[in-house]
């Protein structure tokens, strides 16, 4: 019981946007497809929702090739980046859509919208129009409305992309306790490697049309499969001829180590980045908030820098 | 209130008013210059009452025709850009930019019995110029981009994504259209609806040419308010400005009350 693409190819004109991309979700799975602007990510998302046309392969849901099955038969739950609220429906009609077209009768429609709308938290608002709710209530209607028609799988395109910060945040949290709760098999996009480790417990890392490499957010952290995937999840620095995580290096006092001189601090409160330069090079290490109170670089002294 | 805001204030009223709403008053005061009884004569002018009832009936199959017309291509245009589209959007802008009357001219010439277009339609006994069918033939015309004009810019800006949600929580095409689609243009369909009215209703150059401006057959309102000027009974040609102005008013209040209902509902940025 599970999603499997086969080898899915698609091109957008003459530019070939998924190449040969075969991959299967196993089912209960929060899977987040990474990877930077243009990676194919969304179209991905598109096409096993339905929505998009492909060139080449297959799409199973749960043993079922839905490959030339049209959206509206998929039962799929997607939400778009903007989640996309019916302006002219109420939130309780907006959730309503999907058990109306399904001719769900009016008693029980109104006591399983009840129950979502308790799910997302959104009881309050149910009589409001979606210009009235913030951006938050917004994606959990957007939410309640996908889970409406009791969907197999689940497709979050860019869910916290247009939040803010803490919004975002909390939302992260909630949508992952959500996710197990429910067990529906949710893919999300994103291009943010964080949220997407924070989320989802399988990655699939998406570049250029290509899967670079699938695995537990952690797995695919520690050993990453290509030189790609090393830079994509996160900050690198050279140190020596060879590259490291900033946090996998650290400094001690002189003549600990090889030593370079501190060209400058920067303080992010939880993180305190020390930039230091040897020769030619400049190379920054990244340092506990308490670590930098305990080695306190100062600007201009001189430093050994060696690996973890 | 600044002093130069208060004499932009005083010169757009003093423009405006002297521009439409002084001149409209005018006619309002020969309408009632002879007396009620008088007006009640006029206003019952069979000839009139015929024109008025023609102007009505051509409306009646216009306006649905352009609206059919103006939403349709709107979606093709918006949802399917190719260099047809191009030229089509082009095309639709055509009857705003060329005179009534050159208008009125083409379509005789094409569609007259011994037209290129015509000539066929003759020969089965069709007859399309110089009847209702043509009034209703130029009415369209002149009034052709006026609902896709308002439509077009609402759908770019409404995207694809509600629809797009609406067929993965299983509706047809035809319910998102009807159910997403058209609910989201509504308003603008609306503006575009009484735009057409207000334009088929008034419309004088173009009818004047193809309808060949028969009394009791193929004269509109316009066309019989125009004949009683040139045939020197001005005062019933006042009676039918005066219906005239009025039903335009009453289109553009109903649509503005409509409008304003329903900004306070919700969301429309026209």
């Amino acid at each position: 019981m599970s999603i499997v693409l086969s080898n899915i190819t698609k091109h957008f004109g003459a530019d070939l946007v998924l190449d040969d991309v075969s991959d299967e979700i196993p089912s209960g799975s929060m899977t987040a497809l990474l990877g930077p602007s243009g990676s194919g990510k969304s179209t991905l998302l598109r096409i096993i929702a339905g929505l998009e046309p492909l060139d080449g392969g297959r799409v199973q849901l749960h043993g079922r090739d839905v490959t030339t099955v049209a959206a509206r038969h998929r039962q799929i739950g997607f939400c778009f980046q903007d989640y996309a609220p019916f302006n002219q429906m109420t939130v309780f009609d907006n959730v309503a859509y999907g058990l109306k077209v399904r001719h769900v009768p009016a008693a029980q429609r109104r006591r399983e919208i009840d129950e979502l709308l308790g799910l997302v938290r959104l009881n309050d608002f149910a009589d409001r129009y979606p210009r009235h709710l913030s951006g938050g209530q917004r994606q959990r209607m957007a939410l309640a409305r996908a889970l409406a028609i009791k969907p197999e799988v689940l497709l979050l395109d860019e869910p916290f992309a247009a939040l803010d910060a803490q919004v975002g945040g909390e939302l992260r949290v909630w949508v992952k306790s959500l996710q197990r709760e429910l067990g529906i098999t949710t893919i999300l996009v994103t291009h943010n490697q964080s949220e997407a480790m924070e989320v989802a417990d399988r990655l699939v890392i998406l570049h250029e049309g290509r899967i670079e490499q699938v695995g537990p957010p952690e797995q695919v952290y520690d050993k990453p499969a290509t030189d790609f995937v090393h830079s994509f999840l996160g900050p690198l620095t050279t140190w020596e001829g060879e590259s490291y995580r900033p946090h996998d290096l650290q400094v001690g006092p002189e003549g600990s180590g090889l030593d370079a001189r501190i060209v400058d601090v920067i303080r992010l409160g939880f993180e305190v980045r020390v930039v230091v330069e040897r020769g030619e090079v400049t190379t920054w290490v990244q340092l506990t908030h308490h670590e930098a109170r305990q080695f306190n670089p100062m600007v201009g002294s001189i430093v050994a820098v060696r690996p973890r | 209130m600044p002093r130069s805001s208060r004499l932009l204030r005083i010169a757009v009223l003093g423009y405006v008013g002297a521009l439409v709403a002084l001149p409209l008053f005018f006619v309002f005061q020969q309408v009632f210059s002879h007396g009620l009884s008088t007006l009640a004569t006029a206003l019952t002018n069979h000839e009139m009452d015929k024109a008025l009832w023609l102007t009505l009936r051509v409306a009646l199959v216009a306006v649905p025709l352009n609206v059919a017309f103006g939403v349709g291509v709107s979606l093709w245009i918006v949802r399917h850009p190719s260099k047809l589209t191009h030229v089509i959007d082009t095309l639709i802008d055509v009857p705003l930019a060329v005179s009534p009357i050159v208008i009125g001219l083409s379509l005789e010439l094409a569609y007259a019995q011994n037209g290129w277009f015509g000539r066929p339609f003759a020969a089965w006994g069709l007859h399309l110029m110089f009847n209702y069918w043509a009034i209703v033939l130029a009415s369209v015309y002149v009034s052709l981009p006026l609902v896709s004009r308002q439509v077009i810019p609402l759908l770019r800006e409404v995207g694809t994504h509600q629809e797009q949600t609406a067929q993965t929580l299983g509706a047809g095409h035809i319910r998102v259209f009807f159910t997403v689609t058209m609910r989201s243009i509504t308003w603008a369909t609306a503006y575009g609806v009484s735009l057409t009215l207000a334009r088929v209703i008034g419309e004088y150059g173009a009818v004047l040419i193809v309808s060949g401006n028969i009394g009791y057959v193929t004269e509109t309102l316009t066309l019989n308010i125009g004949n009683n000027f040139e045939n020197f009974t001005p005062y019933q040609g006042f009676v039918g400005a005066g219906l005239l102005a009025v039903s335009s008013i009453f289109v553009l209040l109903v649509l503005g009350l409509a409008r304003h209902r329903e900004r306070l509902r919700h969301e429309y940025r026209p």
